[in-house]
Parts: structure tokens; C-alpha cells; sequence
């Protein structure tokens, strides 16, 4: 009896949680937007004391990129914290290359001979820097390209080499430097180097909020040991760019700074970085001009900065060479690609972009959520929390704002956070045309690519502005015999545009929205419009230089051409979508028709420029003494119906949809207290000014299923083993199997852009290179033949394997070691 | 005699007419002299903080160079900039960089502009901040520093006036109770005052935020503020006990034994002595005999005490995340925000001249032994 008793429950109970579990999925399926209910950020400065607050419970998620190896290791030990890495900073010791003799102080400077400098490569050594000084938050880096960045993985093999070139050699790096100090007329006393009857003293200028000070000790004890004097100089960043930046090279007031430099985002094209780091167009700084590349180097430079070669292939070839250039000029010597960790609770999931983070990354309100439910507060901490004015225009460019200001946000397309390759967000598909003959590629199906031998501009598109008539000039008046592009993209936004996506405010998102956006990338740049900005006047004629011209073919559904001259390697990168996500966050037209009210009148500005010009506030739509100004804007644009830039606006906006607006824009404000609006998945209840607090809830309302980019939760890294005979006979062949997995599954084939190997033999050289052929997925075999291993020397051989995946832009490296006999 | 008597009298009331012209005229004299003297002293501490917080010019060219390198990195990341010729990047660049050091007035002398940040200064034209904005955005620093006034206020008065009246109160009980056990005890505590307020801090967020969550960690109301006026108070009454109770364990201890050794000197004195022998009671000894001629050096120094709590506490209010001016002048500092910092510093300054000025009057009221502007006079 007891045991029918016992059973009958267990089946209930079992009936129960089966309800639930159902009832649990059902409702994750139906969840619309963020799975979370409400995010709460506040401040705490001090990374320590947040992990203590993680580990008790008091915060969800710390959102910043803490870099201290300590309190990795404290969170690693940690089960009940997890954390993503970050890998967006770099660090490099930059050269003062002017001399040899500094003609303001007459002293000799080594580093302006090329061959100096290439040894110094040889002199430091990344890995102890890496492991010892940055405590393993950091990989050593050798080149000029980010290794997390695709360009990285596309030429990986290269980059192998190189390391293998420049690792660490402290004898050949002091049989260069001596040889070159001797042809400089140096010698050396006492085993100090002496330049007329001087001792040579290097001024390392050692920047002292990181670890780059001990970088700078560690460097200066390395030249104190070769001879030199050394000057240390422990500077802050602005003490430091005083003399690097802006002092001229040739008074000789430092040798050697340590640079640092960060990438908030995943760069797919880091063709320009030659140009921009080794070369006298980079920078119009004193510094830059003293630069002199090799001819050949600074031809290729030219030529990947303007992308002026005809295929991809070609561009792999002029990067090989100039990485080898590079090395040799290396008027920087980069060291170091740092990781950093955010840590969270392990219950927490969310998304976190490769170099920008978690706050970088549009994709964090839809990925924020504790595993396995729906609903729920999380706690954020951040350094800092409304640091500067927020106003979509030109407000507050903080990274730590941005945060929040992302959470409230949409966008036309969203950044793979691990690939940096766009992917649709609000508009449905896209079509490219570029000119025949340009070096564009597609990466994925969501885009059409084609090729035309020219692109017409049609004549009725809008090429310009005319800030006074407040209308467009077309392209038939601004090139009145017509013109071509080499770019058009044309984008598609979805039928239900209108009727499903809304703003917070509850207005429906309307074609007056990007009408509104087109009118601003023109007007506040124009001498003659009221909210003219001398800011954006350089950034408008750069823009127009090559802007030809934009067309709403179709306003339902909705369908936008856009023509330029401007182009990007991947076809997903030349889309314009021209959704109404501004600089500094979202923005709807009549939500920012008051700003242009309050500037155009004097009142408040959108730039912190304009509003000392001024003397006015800082426009700031979420606090502050501009939401009176903005308050009173909103009445009066309501009493009488207002449409901003009506000669234009008004053919899109009707007076019904402008009324509806502003008694939405009023019971917001009426409500939150402020005017800040998105079509984000998350809206902003209230902003706390003094106690630098945000609070934002799930909007309700917005259109898509929460699990929609549920696919980025995690970073798919793979993690690769090779398998082998460690022994090999000359000329006989070989295999070698590549397992190639995450999280213990195989990787999938169409995932896996490439496996390539490469064969150090026992000389240090690379003898061989190749791609491994697929089986299936998760597994790749590398053969060599008899003929390769023939090639090979006696003696111990290291295969390499280069592992390059389309979802993440990390390349993964994977060596295994094989005897060879006879 | 009558005559003559009216004569004296007039003569009398001549000489003591005169005496109290002339003692006015005294007082007025000095008090001008006085004034004048603090104004200069004013008109050279703002202007040498000027220099100083401009580094004597210097600032100008780390700013500069701050503008070109952000510039450098904004036309980095703008992806059409990108594909311009290196001739039409540098242009852009160098017109935005020209923009950015007409905003920060770069184009004039430094000279020119110290004299002008002198003279707004002066009139508490405080003007507005390079970079930094205060919470509800705003670049006025007038308004910077009004926001952070009010917590910092909070804070430091609270804990610091708690500070003060707790120590006199004890040691005015101490020193009458000299060598006891209690009073042992505290001249055994003081050296723990070496230690600064945050040293305490960091413990007591350890012991009553981390392991016995009682109190929160920092910041100053929960998150997100409660709704209403009372559950907000309390909740920054909660987030203040942490804060507020490291200054105080920090200064207690010394603070008692330095007043305490204070009135022990005046507790000796043969007048006590005889006031005892008289028979009067403790409180009336210590109302009339002690405190009466140890109350300018009170005054002073609880004067110097409302002054102090203008600066705010740079480490204790990141330790304690508390958005006060401690924070606001590391950030100008950390960032080179010279309005900010001379703003901090002038209105410091003023309420410093102003709280010497008017003790100086305070001294003459309350003890006799002080002649304002007489010869050899002893205040």
C-alpha cells in the first residue's frame, strides 16, 4: 500500500515538473526580446572590491576588462564565477628613429639605424614578458596585426614564420647592436658605450599606469646590460604624449616610449596598419614625418592602404612582404596582445565581443541571462556610469555609458562579436554591386554580391544638402552630367518594418526615422543650417568626397540604395542600412527634432564643442538642466504639431503620425523623467545622476524571439590535437591526424576556413607548408609525401598546425614534434 | 566745583569720547589691514594654484598632445577617413585638432588666459571644465562642484562633527580623571590613528560588508534608489554608517589624548586648584575655569574642522565609491581639468580667509586677553 502510495506521488511529481518543464520551455519560446526582466547598473571603481561583491552575490556581472593576474586566479578558483576574455589592447615599444646624431642635442641615438632596432626584437623576450610580467594575461606578438583578428588568421603561416625569425636571441641581438654601434663611431669603456668621450644614455620614457612600467624596467635593465646608460622616465599618459607626440625627434628627449593601443571592435582590415604605424602619411606628428621606410616597403604599404591590388590572394602576398618589412624597419617593436577577463557569476550567461567586450557588443541585452530561466534582475557594475551628457548625436562617448546605451539600442545590422563580419539584425537582406574588378568577397548568404563594369548614379537620388531650403540636392544637381560609383548596396527591411518594431515610447518606427538620419549625417556639417557644427565640417567633406548618393526606392516595404566610392573587402561591410542608430546611441525623429530645436535656438548643444562655443549646456537627454529646455521644446513642438525640416520631413511624416508622437514623447517623459528612446530590447526606467545608477526593464514590445542570437553565448574557439608517428624515416611518407573540436564535439567542416600545417625541421627552418585534407567533421589528415619528408634533416621536426575558423577570428596553433632518421 | 566739575566731567567724557573714536577707529583700521591682508593672500594662493594646477603652462602642451592623439585614433576608427589620401586625412585631422584647441582656448597665451582664470576666479566666475561634466551633465563647474558638495557634506560633517564633539566631550571627562584606567587606555589607542581612514575602511567593508552583510559595500543609496523621502534616507543613512565610522575610528583616539593633554595643562592651573578648595562643583570648574580659557582654541578648531570638510577624502571615497569631492578633484587632477581644480581651490581658500577674518573678531568678543589692533596685542 505504502509502495502504491510512494509510487502514485513519484508519478505526480514527476508529472508536475514535467508540466513545468514544459510550461518553462513553452514561455522561453514565446519570450520576446531580453530574457531578463530588469538590468541595474551602478558603479564600483575598484575591480577587487567587485569581485568580493560577485562572489557574495551582491552583483551579477562586473562589466569591465580587468587585467590583473591575481584576481584571475582568484576567479578561476572560483566555481561559483565564470568570466569572458577580451583580447582588444596591445602594447609596443615605439622608437624615436631620428639621428644618428639628435641635431638639438648632439647626441648619438642608435635607434635611428634600422638594423638596431630589427635586433631589438631578438633582445627582448616576449614570452617572459607574456607569462612573467603580464602574468599570463597576454600573448606575445610579434607582428603588426592583432592576432585574435582575422587578417591575422588569414596569414597565420607568415606570422609563424616571423616568430620563428625573431624569437627570443639575446647574443645575436647584441652581435648586431655592437656591430652597429662600432659603425657609428661608438665604443666601449669599461664595458659602457661612449659616443665623444660621452657615455651613450637612452631615455626610455616608461608609462606608469600598467604593467608597461615594469615592461620599461625590464627593457632598460636589458640596454643597461649591453652597455648603455639608461634614463628611466616614469610618465603618465599625458606627461608622456607631451614629449612623444609632440616634441620634435631631433631634440632627442626620449629613445624608446612605451606605447600602448586598443581595438574596441574586431577589425576584419588591418591592410592601413602599415601606412599607419610605419610610415610618414600615418600621422602628420613629428614623429611620423621622421619616419623612412624602404622604398619597396613603402610602396606596398601605399598599395594595402588604398586597397590597390586585384584579389584577395594578392593582398595575402603584398601582406607577406610587408610583415617581413616591417621587421626589418620596425620602428615599433609590438610585443604583447593582452588579454583581459570580465568576470560574472557562472549562472550568468551573455555574450562578450572579442576585443570590444561585453559592454562593445550590441548583442549583450539579448544574450543576458541566468542559464536556464526567463525573467529576473541582474546587477551590473561598472568602473564608471554617466560620465557625460547622453545625447544620441554627440553625447557621451565613454565606453561605460555606451554600455546602457546599447542595452536601449537597434541597429540595422549587428558585429559577429567574434568575426567582426555584420550579420541582419532589423533589415532582411542585402544586395552589393561593386565594380568589376574591385577585390570584394562574400562571406555569407544574407548578402547578394555582384559585379558591374560601372555602377550610374540615378539622377533623382539625394547627393547633398541644402541646409537653408531644407531639402536634398540631387545627384542630377550636384553632378549635373551625371556620375558613377564604385559601390551600391541596395538593403531590404522586412514588410512588417511598420507594424512590429516600435520605440519605447510606443510610437511606430516610420520612414521619418531614416529620413530624419539622412538629414542629420548632412545638416549639422552645413555653414548656413541653425545647428551647424565646425566639427563635423572636416567630417562631411571627407564623407562627401566619396558619397554619391542615397535613394528610398520603396517606402512600404521599405528599400534603400546607397551609392559610393567607398568600399570594404567583405560585402557585408559595404551595406548601409541607414537605420537610425547615431554615434552615441538611438535616436527617433521626434525625440531628436527637440535637440535640433533647443541648438538651432541657442539653448543647449548637441557637441561638447558647440556648447562652449556657445556657452551653453551639453545637451543631455536622460538628466541634468536640459531636460527643462527639452521640456519646453516638447510643448511647444506639441501645441503646434511640429515636423522638423518640414520641406522635406513632411512629405514623410503626416500630421496624424507627428500628433501621435508628441503625446506619446509627453506621457514618456511625464512618466521616466527624461527622453531618452530606443527600439532596443531594453528601455531606460530611469537614470540616477548623483548616486550613478541606470536602470533599465525588457521592453515588451519588441519584435524579436529572445532566442535569437542565443548561438553567441560562447566563443567556439576550437581546440585542436594532432595525433602521429613520432618517428619518421627520410622519404618515406607520413600522416598525421588533426582533431579539431569544442567542447568535445567535433567542429563542423563548413565552419572550418582552413587547416593548414607547417614543418619546422631540425635546422629552424620552415621546410614545408600545406593544407590538411578533411575526413570529416571534427578530423583533417596532413600528408607528406616521400618526396617532402626527403627534404627534410636529421634530427627532430616540428609540425605546426594553423587551425582558421569562420565563426571566431582566433586562430588556433597546435604543434606536434616527429624524429626523423634515416 | 560744579564749573569746574562740569569741566572735568566734558573733559572726561571728551578723553573717553575720544578714546572710543579713537578705539574704533582701531578696530576699523585693523579690521581693513586685516582684510586686505587675507585678500592678497587670497589673490596669490588662487593665482599660484593657477600656475600650479597648469603646471606653469605645461598643461597646455599635454593637452595638445592629448588632442592630436585622440584625434589620431577617432580618424583611426572612422572607416571612410580611412580610404582618403594621406593628404586629405592629415587635412581633416588638422582641422579638427584646430577646433578642439580654439574650444580649449589653446590659441591664446598662457599668460593671457592665467590673468583671466585669476580675475573669474576672484568673482567666483568659476567658468566651465575642460573635459569634465558634473552628474546631470553639466560643464558649468559652479555646478561640478555643488553636486558633489551636498555628499561630501554629508559624509564629512557627519562623521567629522561626531569626531569633534565626541572628543572634547571625552576628554574634558578625562582630564579630570587623570590616570585612570580609561584614560590609559586611550593614551595606549592613540598610535592607531596613525593609520588613515581608509586603512579602517577596507576592514570594516571586509567585517560588515563581506562576511556579515550587514552594510552594503559603498555607494550612497541602493540600487535602484528607493521611491520617497524617508526610504531614501534611510538607505544613504545605511550606506554612510561604513564610511563615516572609519573616519571616526581612525581620529578618535588621538584626537581624545591631544585635547585631553590639552585641558590637563589648564586642569593644573593654581586657579583651579583653588576653585576646588572653594568648593565648586566639577561642572562648574569645567564650564568656568577650563573651558572658558581653552574656548578660542575650541572655536578655532572646530572653525578649521566645518573648513576641512570642504576637501573631501580622495582614498576614502574610492574605497567607499561615496560621490563626493574627493573623487571629483582626483578625476581633475588624474585629467588635467585646471577650471575644476582652481574652482575646488578658490572657494576653499575664500571660506579659509573668511573663517581667519571672522575668528580674529570671535577672539576679541570671547577673551579678554585679546586687544584687536593695539600694540604687542596677543591674538
Amino acid at each position: 500500500m505504502m509502495r502504491r502510495m510512494s509510487q502514485t506521488a513519484s508519478w505526480l511529481a514527476l508529472a508536475l515538473i514535467g508540466t513545468l518543464l514544459l510550461s518553462a520551455g513553452a514561455l522561453a519560446q514565446q519570450r520576446r526580446g531580453a530574457w531578463v526582466d530588469e538590468v541595474i547598473m551602478s558603479e564600483e571603481a575598484n575591480a577587487a572590491t567587485a569581485i568580493t561583491r560577485l562572489e557574495v552575490g551582491e552583483i551579477d556581472l562586473y562589466a569591465f576588462a580587468v587585467s590583473d593576474p591575481g584576481l584571475f586566479q582568484q576567479v578561476q578558483a572560483n566555481p561559483r564565477l565564470a568570466y569572458s576574455l577580451t583580447y582588444g589592447s596591445f602594447n609596443e615599444m615605439t622608437f624615436n628613429v631620428a639621428g644618428p646624431v639628435f641635431s638639438g642635442s648632439g647626441k648619438l641615438n642608435p635607434f635611428a639605424v634600422a638594423r638596431v632596432r630589427e635586433a631589438m626584437n631578438w633582445l627582448i623576450d616576449r614570452e617572459y614578458i607574456a607569462q612573467e610580467i603580464f602574468g599570463g594575461m597576454g600573448a606575445p606578438r610579434y607582428t603588426v596585426f592583432n592576432t585574435v583578428f582575422p587578417d591575422f588568421a588569414r596569414v597565420a603561416d607568415v606570422a609563424r614564420a616571423i616568430e620563428l625569425k625573431y624569437g627570443h636571441d639575446p647574443e645575436r641581438a647584441e652581435a648586431v647592436i655592437s656591430e652597429e654601434m662600432q659603425e657609428l663611431g661608438a665604443v666601449k669603456v669599461n664595458g659602457v658605450w661612449h659616443y665623444n668621450g660621452e657615455p651613450v644614455e637612452i631615455i626610455v620614457l616608461i608609462r606608469v599606469e600598467d604593467e608597461r612600467r615594469e615592461v620599461g624596467d625590464y627593457l632598460a635593465s636589458l640596454l643597461e646590460d649591453l652597455g648603455f646608460v639608461v634614463d628611466r622616465q616614469y610618465k603618465t599618459a599625458g606627461e608622456a604624449s607631451a614629449i612623444w607626440i609632440s616634441s620634435d625627434p631631433n631634440e632627442g628627449l626620449f629613445h624608446i616610449y612605451t606605447g600602448g593601443w586598443v581595438s574596441t571592435a574586431v577589425d576584419r582590415d588591418l591592410g592601413d596598419n602599415f601606412d599607419f604605424y610605419y610610415n610618414p602619411r600615418g600621422l602628420p606628428y613629428p614623429l611620423w614625418q621622421a619616419y623612412q621606410p624602404t622604398p619597396r616597403f613603402d610602396e606596398i604599404s601605399d598599395r594595402l592602404a588604398r586597397n590597390d591590388f586585384r584579389s584577395i590572394e594578392e593582398r595575402r602576398e603584398l601582406i607577406a612582404e610587408a610583415l617581413s618589412l616591417s621587421m626589418e624597419d620596425s620602428v615599433r617593436i609590438f610585443y604583447v596582445d593582452r588579454s583581459s577577463f570580465i568576470p560574472r557569476r557562472a549562472e550568468l550567461e551573455v555574450t562578450s565581443d572579442l576585443a570590444g567586450g561585453i559592454s562593445g557588443t550590441l548583442l549583450w541585452p539579448h544574450t543576458l541571462r541566468f542559464e536556464g530561466r526567463t525573467g529576473g534582475i541582474v546587477n551590473v557594475a561598472l568602473p564608471s556610469l554617466l560620465t557625460e551628457p547622453w545625447n544620441p548625436i554627440a553625447g557621451t562617448n565613454w565606453v561605460f555609458d555606451q554600455m546602457p546605451i546599447r542595452g536601449t539600442a537597434d541597429s540595422g545590422t549587428i558585429a559577429n562579436p567574434y568575426t567582426g563580419l555584420p550579420m541582419p539584425q532589423r533589415i532582411e537582406r542585402a544586395e552589393v554591386t561593386v565594380k568589376e574588378g574591385l577585390p570584394v568577397t562574400q562571406n555569407a548568404d544574407w548578402v547578394e554580391l555582384h559585379f558591374a563594369p560601372e555602377i550610374p548614379v540615378p539622377a533623382d537620388a539625394w547627393a547633398d544638402w541644402d541646409p537653408v531650403a531644407q531639402r536634398f540636392i540631387t545627384v542630377a544637381e550636384r553632378f549635373p552630367g551625371g556620375t558613377t560609383a564604385l559601390r551600391k548596396s541596395v538593403v531590404y527591411y522586412p514588410e512588417d518594418l511598420y507594424s512590429t518594431v516600435f520605440w519605447h515610447d510606443g510610437s511606430p518606427f516610420s520612414v521619418g526615422d531614416i529620413v530624419m538620419g539622412i538629414i542629420l549625417s548632412f545638416d549639422r556639417g552645413k555653414p548656413g543650417s541653425p545647428i551647424f557644427d565646425e566639427v563635423e565640417q572636416p567630417v562631411i567633406e571627407a564623407f562627401l568626397r566619396s558619397f554619391k548618393g542615397v535613394r528610398i526606392v520603396s517606402v512600404d516595404p521599405l528599400v534603400i540604395e546607397t551609392y559610393s566610392d567607398t568600399y570594404f573587402l567583405d560585402a557585408e561591410l559595404n551595406v548601409s542600412t541607414w537605420f537610425p542608430l547615431y554615434a552615441q546611441g538611438p535616436g527617433a525623429w521626434h525625440n531628436l527634432a527637440l535637440g535640433v530645436r533647443a541648438e538651432s535656438q541657442e539653448e543647449l548643444a548637441f557637441s561638447t564643442a558647440k556648447a562652449d562655443q556657445l556657452d551653453v549646456e551639453w545637451m543631455n537627454y536622460v538628466a541634468g538642466p536640459s531636460l527643462g529646455i527639452l521640456a519646453r521644446h516638447l510643448n511647444e513642438a506639441r501645441a503646434s504639431n511640429y515636423i522638423p525640416y518640414e520641406p522635406t520631413l513632411g512629405q514623410y511624416v503626416s500630421a496624424e503620425e507627428a500628433q501621435a508622437r508628441w503625446s506619446n514623447l509627453a506621457a514618456w517623459y511625464q512618466e521616466k523623467g527624461h527622453f531618452w528612446i530606443g527600439t532596443g530590447p531594453l528601455y531606460l526606467e530611469r537614470a540616477y545622476p548623483v548616486e550613478k545608477i541606470v536602470h533599465l526593464k525588457r521592453f515588451e514590445r519588441y519584435p524579436d524571439p529572445a532566442d535569437k542570437w542565443a548561438l553567441f553565448a560562447e566563443p567556439m574557439i576550437a581546440e585542436v590535437d594532432v595525433f602521429g608517428s613520432r618517428r619518421v624515416q627520410l622519404g618515406s611518407p607520413a600522416t598525421f591526424e588533426v582533431e579539431v573540436s569544442f567542447a568535445g564535439e567535433p567542429y563542423p567542416d563548413d565552419a572550418i576556413a582552413e587547416v593548414k600545417y607547417l614543418v619546422i625541421d631540425a635546422r629552424g627552418e620552415i621546410a614545408l607548408t600545406g593544407w590538411a585534407e578533411p575526413l570529416e567533421d571534427g578530423l583533417y589528415r596532413v600528408t607528406l609525401s616521400a618526396d617532402d619528408t626527403a627534404k627534410l634533416a636529421v634530427g627532430v621536426n616540428r609540425l605546426e598546425v594553423v587551425t582558421v575558423s569562420t565563426l571566431v577570428s582566433i586562430p588556433t596553433f597546435e604543434s606536434f614534434e616527429f624524429v626523423t632518421t634515416r | 566745583m560744579a564749573k569746574a566739575g562740569t569741566f572735568g566731567d566734558r573733559q572726561a567724557r571728551r578723553l573717553v569720547r575720544s578714546r572710543g573714536a579713537s578705539t574704533g577707529m582701531r578696530i576699523l583700521k585693523y579690521t581693513l589691514s586685516r582684510a586686505l591682508a587675507l585678500l592678497a593672500t587670497v589673490v596669490v594662493g588662487v593665482y599660484l594654484t593657477v600656475l600650479i594646477a597648469n603646471m606653469g603652462g605645461h598643461v597646455d602642451e599635454i593637452r595638445r598632445s592629448a588632442i592630436r592623439e585622440q584625434a589620431a585614433l577617432t580618424l583611426q576608427l572612422n572607416q571612410e577617413a580611412r580610404l582618403l589620401s594621406a593628404e586629405e586625412r592629415n587635412q581633416i585631422l588638422n582641422e579638427l585638432i584646430a577646433v578642439e584647441e580654439r574650444r580649449l582656448g589653446l590659441d591664446q597665451p598662457f599668460v593671457v588666459r592665467s590673468f583671466r582664470a585669476l580675475w573669474q576666479a576672484l568673482t567666483l566666475d568659476l567658468g566651465r571644465a575642460y573635459y569634465m561634466t558634473s552628474d546631470s551633465g553639466s560643464r558649468q563647474v559652479r555646478l561640478i562642484i555643488l553636486e558633489r558638495l551636498a555628499p561630501t557634506l554629508l559624509l564629512f560633517a557627519t562623521a567629522e562633527l561626531l569626531l569633534f564633539f565626541l572628543s572634547v566631550l571625552i576628554a574634558l571627562f578625562l582630564s579630570r580623571r587623570y590616570g585612570s584606567w580609561l584614560d590609559r587606555l586611550i593614551v595606549a589607542l592613540a598610535p592607531t590613528s596613525a593609520a588613515p581612514s581608509w586603512f579602517y575602511g577596507v576592514f570594516l567593508i571586509l567585517i560588515f560588508a563581506a562576511i556579515l552583510r550587514w552594510f552594503p559595500f559603498g555607494g550612497m543609496v541602493q540600487t535602484p534608489p528607493p521611491q520617497g523621502t524617508l526610504p531614501y534616507a534611510l538607505s544613504v543613512l545605511k550606506h554612510l554608517v561604513l564610511p563615516a565610522s572609519s573616519i571616526v575610528i581612525s581620529a578618535i583616539f588621538y584626537s581624545i589624548y591631544s585635547w585631553r593633554t590639552f585641558f590637563l595643562i589648564y586642569s593644573s592651573e593654581d586657579y583651579v586648584e583653588m576653585a576646588k578648595a572653594k568648593g565648586l562643583t566639577s561642572a562648574a570648574i569645567e564650564r568656568r575655569y577650563i573651558l572658558r580659557p581653552t574656548l578660542p582654541t575650541i572655536i578655532t578648531s572646530f572653525a578649521l574642522t566645518i573648513i576641512s570638510l570642504w576637501t573631501g577624502s580622495i582614498v576614502l571615497e574610492r574605497v567607499f565609491n561615496w560621490p563626493g569631492l574627493g573623487q571629483l578633484i582626483y578625476r581633475a587632477i588624474g585629467s588635467f581639468d585646471a577650471p575644476v581644480i582652481v574652482g575646488s581651490v578658490v572657494v576653499y581658500a575664500y571660506l579659509l580667509a573668511l573663517t581667519v577674518f571672522v575668528l580674529d573678531i570671535v577672539y576679541a568678543i570671547i577673551d579678554p586677553r585679546v586687544k584687536v589692533g593695539a600694540e604687542g596685542q596677543t591674538s
